[in-house]
């Protein structure tokens, strides 16, 4: 398979604390890629550095072949990036149909002018069509979800990292979520979806291929069923046979 | 069916704030066949002057949720520059009235992009409180050098001006001539920004009001958009500037200072912010309150004024044409 994003021996610290150390990875195309790990083992920070929000400290990034290490993260997005947050990033005070707007209607892929249909559609697609014309903010938690969600993919990205997307989400959502997470790569929507979650059953249900973080350190890499039996996972997370 | 009531309900609210702008028009374009009193007439003209002030801190704190207290000092430069270019003799000096206006706000536009590049795309980009504290220092800087300036600036006593506001040989520079002559400006102004915010520019800026990390992370390079909207900003601070000291006749050195800079301010959250109207209504409406009240009142206007802007603070958070807009502030 064709690699979209190529990581290679990326570090990021903090003064003296390595949040990320040496970690090389590649995300292929048709791939969900889940990342899991325990809290601190440097997941988010990962994303952080794939979308440019952190500056790298040693290492290298490429997207499409091109070296991105060094972009800003709104020119990461031109390339392709999409990230959706574990706590919503949507316009508070603006219209539901305003935040897709400001999704659609982004300079630099092509999509400048907003088309009222696709929007129509991603409004049907993440089920807010009847509230439309609503403030975000008189959203609940899921829906503003559902909507950032909404927002991110009318960018046309053709990687979409999501950071514990079933977060505060019940379980018919997270289902709905996984669901989504499928299609999206099964009908080339998007090319590759990276997801870190804590929600096993979720990225059971989602990945090809799971990455798990310890200690800023990738310590093993394959299916789900692989890495449950990884004697450095089991040693690291369980200390007792799977 | 939830979506149409939904759509109803916004489409009411935008009505109501339709319905404001018809009054309030018809209300100022009545005003001077109706009063007699030319004085009266001009005072109306002056508060164009400083609406189309109060509009252009509307559009960066309004719209950009970009807070600045020191805007006065793009509005008091300009009439600074006017005053130097047709009062100044030297070089290309003195100017006629109208290109010295038009270079004074070109002037003017040129410092605000220099100093919100620096601000939003320097070593340490600005945010809120940070960017109000440079703007505040910049008037402080400006006033003090107003102050200072001496052969430049006139010092303490400023600059008299001797040229008169004409156009095509019409006196426009008091009474009726200056109100329509304001009026005219504001409305220019008015449907300018209005456009603006309406475009899809306009969303944009305010979504980087509400999210300024999520614009950027949907793809839109954040700083170049708040680089034009200070600069488009400025200019048009300028431009009200400019026509209301030529019109006074005399600039001192608070004309830049941190006192107007707050002032507006006051005008625009009174009005509300991100409404546009709100800022012009709250300008005339709490001017033409202190000028009358300042004259009957002599002691207590100012305590009279200071409670009333509680009061409509507490009642209406979002200022009065953000009430009629947006319904309560939550």
């Amino acid at each position: 398979m064709t690699a979209i994003v190529e990581v290679r021996e990326v570090s990021k610290s903090f003064g003296g604390f390595m949040a990320v150390h040496d970690v090389s990875f590649d995300l292929s195309e048709g791939e969900v890629t889940g990342l899991v790990g325990s809290n601190g083992a440097g997941k988010t920070t990962l994303l952080n550095l794939l979308y440019g929000r952190l500056e790298l400290s040693e290492g290298r990034i490429s997207f499409d072949g091109s070296d991105i290490s060094d972009l800003p993260a709104h020119q990461r997005v031109r390339r392709g990036l999409g990230m959706v947050f574990q706590h919503t990033t949507v316009f508070p005070e603006l219209g539901v149909r305003e935040n897709l707007r400001l999704g659609a209607m982004r300079k630099g892929r092509g999509t400048d002018a907003s088309s009222p249909a696709e929007i129509d559609a991603m409004l049907e697609m993440i089920g807010l069509t009847a509230k439309q014309y609503d403030i975000a903010s008189k959203l609940s938690h899921g829906e503003q979800q559902w909507l950032e969600i909404g927002m991110v993919l009318l960018t046309k990205p053709a990687l979409l990292l999501l950071d514990e997307p079933t977060s505060g989400m019940t379980r018919s959502e997270a289902a709905r979520m996984a669901d989504l997470c499928r299609r999206l790569v099964t009908e080339r929507t998007v090319r590759a979806v990276v997801v870190v979650e804590h929600n096993i059953d979720f990225i059971r249900r989602v990945s090809n291929r799971v990455l798990v973080m310890h200690r800023g350190t990738i310590i093993a890499s394959g299916t789900i069923d692989e890495v449950q039996h990884d004697q450095a996972v089991r040693d690291a997370f369980l200390g007792r046979t799977v | 069916m939830l979506a149409a009531r939904s759509r109803a309900a916004s489409i009411s609210r935008s009505r109501r704030v339709r319905y404001a702008e018809v009054i309030f028009g018809v209300v100022l374009l009545a005003l001077p066949f109706i009063a007699s009193d030319v004085f009266l007439i001009d005072r109306f003209g002056r508060y164009f002057t400083w609406a189309i002030f109060a509009i252009s801190v509307d559009l960066i704190w309004g719209f950009g949720g970009v807070l600045t207290f020191g805007h006065a000092a793009f509005f008091g430069a300009s009439g600074y520059l006017v005053a130097i270019f047709t009062e100044r003799a030297g070089w290309f000096l003195p100017l006629p009235l109208w290109p010295a206006i038009g270079l004074a706000v070109l002037c003017v536009a040129m410092f605000a992009f220099l100093l919100s590049t620096l601000a939003f795309r320097g070593p340490y980009p600005m945010r809120g409180v940070e960017l109000a504290v440079i703007t505040l220092a910049v008037a402080y800087l400006l006033e003090q050098y107003a102050r200072a300036g001496g052969q430049i600036t006139g010092g303490q006593n400023g600059i008299l001006f001797g040229e008169r506001l004409e156009l095509f040989g019409l006196d426009m520079h008091r009474g009726r001539g200056f109100y329509w002559l304001a009026g005219i400006a504001l409305v220019v102004v008015y449907v300018l920004v209005r456009v603006f915010v309406n475009r899809r520019i306009g969303l944009v800026v305010r979504g980087i009001r509400e999210n300024e990390d999520r614009v950027d992370l949907l793809g839109y390079d954040v700083p170049s958009i708040k680089i034009e909207v200070f600069t488009l900003s400025a200019a048009l601070a300028a431009f009200g500037g400019a026509f209301f000291y030529v019109h006074e006749g005399i600039i001192t050195p608070a004309a830049v200072g941190v006192a107007a800079s707050t002032q507006v301010l006051l005008w625009v959250a009174l009005g509300g912010r991100g409404t546009l109207l709100g800022p012009i209504i709250g300008t005339v409406v709490l001017q033409h309150l202190t000028a009358t009240l300042s004259g009957t009142m002599l002691d207590t206007w100012i305590f009279v004024i200071g409670a009333l802007l509680i009061v409509v603070v507490v009642v209406f958070p979002a200022g009065v044409l953000g009430f009629l807009d947006r319904g309560p502030a939550r």
